[in-house]
């Protein structure tokens, strides 16, 4: 990474004459960025999804917490007192729910509510049509609540940034952010276009930064009108449809004013970007690489206090064909095989080592982004979900849920916990008390009364 | 009416599984979300809500508003994608990501538009006829073109103003900067985003009304061309001449012979066959030498290929887009399809080649959709007979249950796939549904996993004889499937059910209850062309459907707009 070129001085065009202004004066022309530049560093939360469940069968990390020879998790042996593992704790919701097994973990995962009624997913991976349809995801997903909560006080450049690698197509498969019941948030998945919507602040002249904001402003304040008189004209279905279009304007221009912080450790990243081949298969990999390097910056210049990272999507088929057993046919495929197929099963451990590789990858990332006596990690916690518990069960019980960062000391890391059963939403709960945005509960109440024990 | 599958007949009582899907294109109708699906009176009339564009009817719209073929909306986010197609009015929903990217999208392509001042105004020269004058034109004529209808004196007095705001502006301040910017609101507008038919003021009937010649002008040409309507749509809609079915028919009978017609054609069927599911297909290269991922694109060419010419160019039949015994080829695919081609090919170009009549027939036996419903090492009876049932038929069929571990049989050496596939078959928990697809997907064993011809496997002769029960109409025996796709074109399970494709893609909407007479109508017309697709697409513009809608109740609380 280099370090972002400040420029001392800059010429622009003041009153008919050039002139240059020095950086406090242009300190006042701009508009204050929402970070903060003094007292404690903000709190931030990660969630990082893969599919199609885990190895639950050595999944686990030994009492000494010393994860250094273990069969997937080795690579995260630095970070192990920054890490809680999570067995025991189920999604309830999801088995009250309509909805096939990855359908029902994937809605409920972040919203702890049950899928909606509806026509528009069949059932199970039917290409066109199934006796029984599904609805979208039925609540707001926890990411989101924080989110908009976070955003009462402080507004970030982006409200929440959802980062995908090779997620696809938007079904109910693929979805776990939900703004609202029946809203699905899209991940951003092409790494090429996030560096320019995030970074190209950073590396613009202040002068062309106001004009387009200038500009921006000016185009929507027209759209906006334009909505106004277009709407009066709908039914009643349709014109909620355009409210929520014409609320996503109003944020938009909302946060057109803030620009980059320059912080000590917000800097360029230059991540390898995979230019347009970033959907191939082959280039999962690299197109996570870049998506991390760039998420951890995002974090670190505090464009927004909460994310996510989707890995590909539940149901994933992404051939795993660059670890050492060059893996052909697709995870999910892989993963429906039964536990006594010793082939499969030393395929998932690969599959799911790499992952664990891939989120050391993160973690190191975040923890050598220093601000002031701790770390970026320390600040944060990431929460890595999956929409299953094991993939050729579909069994939704004893997720592997794992946390890291303390997110500012709030969480006790370096333990092992065994819920024994606790439903997930109480994880939830914890999420938010953690962010110091408390509910008493998240979704469906009755999976979700207070925080989980033995967390803090 | 659904026909659900006699149940008794597969239950098996041991497991208690039988097979509850539905038969026949009625099968779909579950649950769609349509507001005000009453009961019409006399007309059948179900509203369709507003839609969005999608990235492929924006990429058009630009392409014939602006000359923008830069395909911008590419990076957008994907749509929302159910029941098979991607343009479903009730799921397109929006996010703030896509509001963020429609609005660089915009900044983009106004800022390449105002690169060549003259096309966007040819008739107008800002130096000699006044700024003014050529802006204030330049909003009335883009402005009725990008919303597909005049603006109203508010709209353009909008435009105006932020014509002139960028014009006043210190750092803006050219002529080309005001109008960048009134093509970037533009784009960004509902009106331009959104398509919405509130229908004209006088009713035909109740509460029900027909369209306006605006209104109707955008539903023909994103209907029969995903894309906006051109220079003699915009003619016919000023003068007010879309308003009878004679006149729409007479509009769409010239539409679907335009070149623009390709686009859709091309577009239902890459999403009605599933096509994009070639797009990572993988083989055994242990199993299959001869699979290469170059073999996607080809395999994906002549279908599409195929399809254009029969229907654009050719007569446009079901019947022969099932059966024809010819394809479209370039070198390297023949060689691929060896002596199943009677013609010789050279060079990388696509041409009418004359296939094997014995062995090949239309859309169902080529490679691609062979090899796409196969495994990674062998041939799949059971995704091919899904995939029949499903796409052609329209029949639904269940998930297995959901702790069954599914997985294709071991590849064994001494048994073809059919008779592996048989043994899995007889299990009386999985008999209930395989029973309806497998034996269809045995007709297909002579293709091997990448589509290839066989006459036989592991030192067995291919026996491709499969029974097809439970149907409408195609009960019985075929061997193999030239046999099969000869009564597939004859069955009117499989018009009806291309029809009620098309009826979903075209209206952007499951077929509801209420859709009855339209559905009928749609299938006599389809039936008295001899089964003719473009005719049905005509056909599509004269339904109670398209030419009608309720008239828009006011919102409950009717708060003015915006706050």
């Amino acid at each position: 990474m280099k370090k972002l070129n400040r420029r001392a001085m800059l010429k622009g065009t003041l009153f008919g004459g050039t002139v240059a202004i020095g950086l406090p004066m242009l300190d006042a022309m701009l508009p204050r960025t929402s970070a903060a530049q003094a007292g404690a560093p903000p709190k931030r939360i990660v969630f990082w999804f893969t599919a199609n469940g885990t190895r639950q069968d050595i999944w686990s990390p030994p009492a000494s917490m010393d994860l250094s020879g273990h069969p997937l998790h080795s690579s995260l042996s630095p970070f192990s007192q920054k890490l809680i593992f999570l067995d025991g704790v189920d999604q309830d919701v999801a088995y009250d729910s309509i909805g096939d097994g990855h359908q029902t973990g994937m809605a409920c995962v972040l919203t702890n509510s049950e899928i909606l009624p509806g026509g528009l997913f069949c059932e199970g991976s039917c290409d066109s049509g199934n006796a029984r349809y599904v609805g979208w995801g039925g609540g707001q997903s926890v990411d989101q609540y924080l989110a908009d909560e976070i955003q009462k006080e402080t507004v970030t450049k982006f409200k929440s940034l959802e980062l995908g690698v090779q997620v696809r197509s938007s079904t109910i498969w693929s979805r776990m952010s939900y703004s609202a019941p029946d809203k699905p948030v899209p991940p951003r998945e092409d790494p090429n276009a996030n560096f320019t919507d995030f970074f190209s602040d950073l590396d613009s002249d202040p002068f062309a930064l106001r004009l387009i904001q200038r500009r921006r402003k000016s185009v929507l304040d027209a759209v906006m009108d334009d909505h106004a008189a277009f709407e009066r004209k709908l039914g009643y279905e349709d014109k909620q449809k355009l409210e929520k279009h014409l609320q996503s304007i109003r944020d938009l221009e909302r946060r057109l004013e803030v620009t980059t912080a320059f912080g000590e450790a917000c800097t360029l990243p230059t991540p390898d970007l995979p230019g347009g081949s970033y959907e191939q298969n082959d280039m999962y990999p690299a197109t996570g690489r870049a998506q991390m390097d760039m998420l951890a910056m995002a974090l670190a210049c505090d464009l927004t206090r909460v994310a996510s990272l989707q890995w590909s999507r539940s149901v994933s088929n992404v051939r795993f064909n660059w670890v050492p057993q060059r893996l052909d046919e697709g995870h999910h495929g892989l993963s429906h095989f039964g536990d006594d197929n010793q082939d499969s099963q030393a395929d998932l451990l690969e599959i799911n080592k790499w992952y664990s590789e891939q989120f050391a990858y993160l973690l190191g990332l975040m923890d050598s982004v220093q601000e002031g006596e701790s770390t970026l990690l320390d600040n944060t916690v990431v929460v890595w979900v999956n929409e299953l518990g094991k993939g050729n069960s579909h069994t939704r019980r004893d997720i592997p849920f794992m946390l890291a960062g303390s997110c500012g000391g709030h969480f006790r890391t370096g333990q092992h916990i065994d819920a024994g059963g606790e439903p997930h939403g109480k994880l939830l709960v914890s999420l938010t008390h953690a962010m110091g945005k408390p509910v008493n509960t998240f979704g469906e109440p009755q999976y979700s009364q207070g925080p989980l024990g033995g967390l803090t | 009416m659904p026909r659900w599958i006699n149940f008794a007949v597969f239950l098996c009582t041991a497991l208690g599984l039988g097979c509850t899907g539905s038969i026949g294109p009625g099968g779909r109708s579950g649950g769609e979300d349509v507001v005000n699906d009453g009961i019409a009176k006399g007309l059948c009339v179900v509203d369709t809500p507003i839609r969005r564009l999608t990235r492929f009817e924006y990429n058009n719209t630009v392409r014939d508003l602006l000359g923008d073929t830069t395909k911008p909306a590419d990076g957008l986010p994907p749509e929302e994608e159910v029941a098979g197609f991607n343009n479903q009015a009730a799921a397109l929903t929006t996010s703030d990501l896509l509001v963020e990217q429609y609005m660089k999208v915009a900044e983009d392509v106004s800022g390449r538009a105002v690169q060549n001042m003259s096309a966007l105004m040819p008739d107008c020269d800002p130096e000699l006829d006044g700024e003014e004058l050529c802006a204030s034109g330049f909003i009335e004529d883009f402005g009725r073109r990008a919303f597909r209808r005049p603006l109203s004196s508010t709209e353009a007095a909008r435009f105006k103003t932020l014509f002139d705001w960028a014009v006043a502006d210190a750092d803006l301040g050219r002529f080309e900067d005001g109008i960048r910017l009134v093509i970037e609101a533009a784009l960004q507008s509902p009106s331009f985003l959104y398509r919405a038919e509130r229908g004209s003021e006088t009713p035909v009937e109740g509460d029900i009304v027909p369209f306006t010649s605006w209104e109707m002008a955008t539903k023909l040409s994103y209907m029969l061309w995903n894309t906006m309507p051109d220079a003699e749509l915009f003619a016919a809609a000023a003068a007010d001449e879309l308003e009878t079915e004679e006149q729409i028919a007479a509009q769409a009978r010239r539409m679907v012979e335009d070149e623009k017609a390709r686009d859709l054609i091309g577009n239902f069927h890459t999403q009605w066959l599933l096509l994009s599911h070639l797009d990572s297909v993988t083989k055994d290269s242990g199993v299959y030498p001869d699979f290469r991922a170059g073999l996607r694109a080809l395999w994906k060419q002549e279908i599409q290929e195929f399809v254009e010419h029969v229907i654009v160019e050719g007569d446009g039949t079901l019947a022969t887009l099932l059966t024809a015994d010819f394809s479209f080829m370039n070198e390297e695919l023949a060689d691929f399809y060896g002596e199943d081609v009677l013609d010789s090919v050279t060079g990388s170009e696509f041409q009418r080649v004359q296939v094997d009549p014995t062995r090949r027939a239309g859309l169902l036996s080529t490679a691609g959709l062979m090899a796409t419903h196969a495994n990674l090492n062998q041939s799949s009876p059971v995704f091919r007979g899904k995939f029949v049932r499903e796409q052609l038929m329209c029949d639904t069929l269940p998930l297995p249950p959901n702790d069954l571990v599914l997985v294709p049989p071991e590849l064994d050496p001494n048994k073809t796939t059919k008779e592996q596939f048989e043994e899995i078959g007889a299990n009386p928990s999985c008999a209930g549904c395989h029973s309806l697809m497998n034996p269809i997907g045995f007709i297909f064993e002579h293709y091997d996993g990448i589509g290839q011809w066989r006459d036989e496997q592991n030192g067995k002769a291919i026996d491709a004889v499969g029974e097809v029960v439970q149907t409408e109409d195609i009960d019985g025996s075929y061997d193999g499937a030239v046999e099969l796709a000869e009564a597939l074109a004859e069955s009117s399970q499989v018009r009806e059910c291309v029809a009620s494709q098309w009826f979903r893609f075209a209206y952007n909407r499951t077929v509801t209850q209420d859709d009855s007479c339209s559905i009928e109508q749609l299938n006599q017309t389809f039936a008295e062309s001899g089964y003719d697709i473009k005719a049905l697409l005509v056909g599509l513009t004269q339904t109670n459907a398209f030419l009608y809608r309720r008239a828009v109740e006011p919102a409950p609380s009717e708060t003015g707009g915006a706050q």
